[in-house]
């Protein structure tokens, strides 16, 4: 009798039990519908460092090196590699068995093609390749790469996800060379069906895919396509990605006003989630002519700021600001520091009009481009405004489109500050932030000295004792005018399981449980 | 009026090559440029101008032009810069929602507009002239779009009777299709109606005090005979110019609408060229359209012939 009782108290704990563990056990199938932003300028990851380009082909191509939840590089296509020569050479196994898209194995042939076409085309190919000395096949599954001096970066720059290094087969680089590749191949957990513009791009599982077998870590280890396929929607209006995912249209939407954000918390079906660390708001001053090349008036700009005022009114919910002086973000551990706290929003308006008195400032106009595109840009550049013209700076606010702005930024002669927002970097050496050659220009023989000797440091320690020297020198040269970190907000709906929100935004391990 | 035909017709010829030369010196003019968009945030000046190269937007302005007036002698509108496709191929492909949209908008204005008109002047500074007119009033002076966010909120996310957004193809089965089309129809006929139902009122306001109108109701003719028979037939042709010229400002102009629903139409491909500065896009729609306008304005022209006797054309 009490063994009855037992199994049938056994029976009910199993059977109530059922349906919590059947939702979390990940299931195969459905059509996931995410509503982006807008359209990707282009789908050949190597042509392009916009970061929608990114998240969509992020699916299909893979590299041979990707990131651990530290945001450290970890092997992707690559097995392992062991390094010789005093650092100087990066022997490189490949994985056995993976397939393309196309049906071929990957072998070296495809890689070594393709990290030339990035090295030669890319933005942070070409930064890491002037190090490169060559990149060769050894054998079929052996890639070597050697460089000119030992490097610090080689590895995260190979992992990176933007622009990055992702592995073609070698047939379409061949049709291709330097245009834009045709087709979109290459080794992901999903494959590229089709592209119908202002409509969607839609991905299918790509049944062969050979995954790791290393548990999820960060973007690396297994990858899973659980869902059959991906459907990528442009969805420009943010109140349409919202109600879109409100109604269930969408699983998840990107990029929704953060004032939004207490309201979504009260809704059962969904979930909001703080995309942190997204990027750091900021205005870049030219370096390289006109009226803020003088330090002294970067300066008294900087000195006149009240970050938290200016971050507050560009992103309008405190839970997606942070005002931290860093050039890298607290999540990226030994990369973060607090050199020059002080600096960074000094509020100091007596301190501001000294200097531009010793500046000799005579009330040239500070001509500031900005956009309305980024709502968070224009706004912060409105308070700032009002800041710097209380101590006496005459600013010029030129509000144009985006593509006028990337465009006008290229031209020294035309402006003086440009709003812009730096993403996530892993690798503080490969950072757009503290590049020299990037509009604005911040050319200094010390930063650049630093920049290099960073690149090529392997050991973190003594590169967290050049990052420190780094941010002093970027506070006391005013390099860029950081207003501070913002995160963004995205939406799920509760169905769309095991999706993380991490910097990067990936769908594989994600499930839909109905 | 054969002749009268082949004479409009020859007159589209400098209208397209006055248009074709606007268009592309405007956008030209327009600061921003595709290689900065497509290079994406990170990219530095080297990288924008290698792409500047690649796409050949680095040669003189002149000889891009000319080279566009020669593609368009054979017909060619060029490659989209974004899009890896001829332009005339990403038009076509745009021009099913934007016809069905128009179309549907166009339906809903008119059943709307022109029996309102056609009341309100009938009872004539009535209450209901009065009311009515005044809802036109608001229905002329309400935003499109905002009309349309509403009603996303309302049929959409409260009632969920409507898809929020997004468009199906007509292939995909005719209901699918109209209900994705009936929200932003709706937004776009109802500030149309507005527009009709006061011109349909004047016009027949003016037609009612005619004499024959009058001769009718002294022959004891029924008044709705008299109404809708003798005074609705003569006050239609203003209303006629402006369904017209509704539907070729809707072929183009239905871009806030199609953004708000995320309809791939004409509208949707010009607005993505135009911040992403598509010039091949740009140029060719703009043709397009202006094109489509008059062609829609020859049409209502010959329509004036079918509707009213006394026109005719030398």
């Amino acid at each position: 009798m009490t063994n009855r009782i037992a199994l049938i108290a056994m029976i009910a704990v199993v059977f109530t039990a059922a349906p919590a563990a059947a939702q979390d056990t990940p299931r195969a199938g459905g059509i996931l519908k995410a509503a982006m932003i807008g359209e990707p300028p282009s789908l050949d990851i190597h042509w392009t460092t916009a970061v929608i380009t990114q998240q969509i082909t992020w699916h299909i191509y893979e590299g041979l090196y990707t990131y651990d939840t530290q945001f450290d590089p970890i092997p992707m296509l690559a097995e392992g590699h062991t390094i010789a020569d005093g650092g100087r050479r990066y022997t490189i196994a490949l994985r056995r068995g993976v397939k393309f898209h196309n049906g071929k194995e990957m072998t070296s042939a495809d890689a070594v093609a393709s990290l030339q076409r990035w090295g030669k085309m890319a933005t942070p190919g070409k930064a890491l390749w002037k190090n490169v000395e060559a990149v060769e096949a050894k054998d079929p599954y052996t890639v070597v790469i050697s460089l000119k001096e030992p490097s610090g970066s080689l590895l995260y720059g190979l992992g990176r996800p933007n622009n990055g290094a992702a592995i073609y087969p070698k047939s379409v680089i061949d049709v291709a060379g330097e245009n834009q590749v045709k087709e979109f191949i290459g080794t992901g957990p999903y494959r590229f069906v089709e592209h119908r513009p202002d409509r969607h791009i839609r991905l299918a599982r790509f049944k062969e895919y050979v995954a790791r077998t290393d548990a999820p870590d960060g973007y690396g280890g297994r990858r899973t396509a659980y869902v059959d396929e991906i459907l990528f929607l442009p969805v420009s209006d943010v109140a349409v990605r919202l109600a879109g995912v409100e109604t269930g249209e969408y699983h998840f939407a990107t990029q929704i006003k953060q004032d939004q954000y207490d309201r979504l918390k009260t809704m059962p079906a969904l979930e909001p989630r703080v995309v942190k660390p997204s990027g750091w708001a900021t205005a870049v001053p030219n370096h390289k002519q006109g009226v803020m090349t003088s330090k002294k008036i970067r300066q008294a700009f900087l000195a006149a700021l009240d970050m938290e005022s200016i971050m507050v009114a560009a992103v309008g919910n405190r839970d997606f600001l942070r005002l931290d002086p860093g050039l890298f973000y607290p999540e990226q551990g030994m990369w973060h520091s607090t050199v020059g706290k002080n600096a960074f929003s000094q509020n100091d308006k007596e301190k501001a009009r000294r200097l531009l008195r010793e500046a000799g400032y005579t009330g040239q106009p500070i001509r500031w481009i900005t956009t309305k595109e980024y709502d968070w840009m224009y706004k912060s550049a409105l308070v700032a405004k009002q800041q710097l013209e209380a101590v006496g700076f005459v600013v010029d606010l030129q509000v144009v489109d985006w593509a006028t702005l990337v465009q006008r930024r290229n031209k020294p002669e035309v402006f003086d500050i440009f709003s812009t927002g730096f993403g996530f970097t892993a690798d503080p050496a490969l950072a757009t932030s503290l590049q020299c050659n990037w509009p604005g220009w911040w050319c200094s023989e010390e930063k650049d000295r630093l920049m290099a000797d960073l690149a090529r440091e392997v050991d973190p320690k003594k590169r967290r004792a050049l990052i420190d020297r780094l941010q002093a020198i970027f506070y006391e040269d005013v390099g860029r005018i950081k207003f501070g970190d913002y995160f963004l907000l995205d939406v799920v709906r509760k169905e769309l399981r095991g999706f993380r929100s991490t910097p990067e935004l990936f769908f594989w391990n994600a499930w839909l449980a109905k | 009026m054969r002749v009268y035909l082949l004479r409009r017709l020859l007159a589209v010829i400098p209208v397209m090559l006055v248009v074709a030369t606007v268009a592309f010196v405007l956008v030209h003019l327009a600061p921003g440029d595709p290689a900065s968009v497509i290079a994406g945030p990170y990219a530095t000046a080297d990288d924008v101008g290698k792409l500047r190269r690649q796409l050949g937007l680095d040669e003189p302005l002149p000889m891009q032009l000319v080279r566009w007036y020669g593609r368009l002698l054979t017909g060619d509108l060029g490659d989209s810069i974004f899009l890896r496709r001829p332009v005339l191929e990403a038009v076509l492909d745009r021009l099913e929602p934007t016809l069905l949209l128009t179309a549907l908008a166009i339906l809903i204005a008119v059943i709307i507009g022109v029996p309102a008109g056609v009341v309100s002047a009938r009872y004539h500074n009535s209450g209901t002239d009065q009311s009515l007119m005044a809802l036109a009033l608001l229905g002329v002076s309400v935003p499109n779009f905002l009309l349309g966010l509403l009603m996303i909120l309302v049929f959409g996310v409260w009632l969920r009777w409507l898809p929020v957004a997004g468009y199906v193809p007509l292939a995909d089965g005719l209901w699918l299709n109209l209900r994705s089309l009936l929200m932003p129809a709706f937004s776009l006929g109802v500030v149309q109606s507005a527009l009709i139902a006061r011109i349909t009122r004047s016009s027949m306001l003016d037609v009612l005090r005619e004499q024959y109108i009058l001769a009718g109701r002294a022959r004891g003719l029924h008044e709705a005979v008299v109404v809708y028979k003798h005074a609705l037939k003569n006050a239609i042709i203003p209303t006629l110019t402006v369904v017209g010229i509704t539907f070729a400002i809707l072929i183009g102009g239905a871009v806030v609408i199609e953004t708000v629903f995320n309809i791939p139409g004409l509208g949707r491909l010009i607005i993505s060229a135009v911040l992403r500065r598509d010039y091949p896009v740009i140029q060719g729609v703009v043709l397009l359209i202006a094109l489509a306008y008059t062609m829609v304005n020859l049409a209502v022209d010959l329509a004036y012939l079918a509707l009213d006797p006394r026109i005719r054309y030398q």
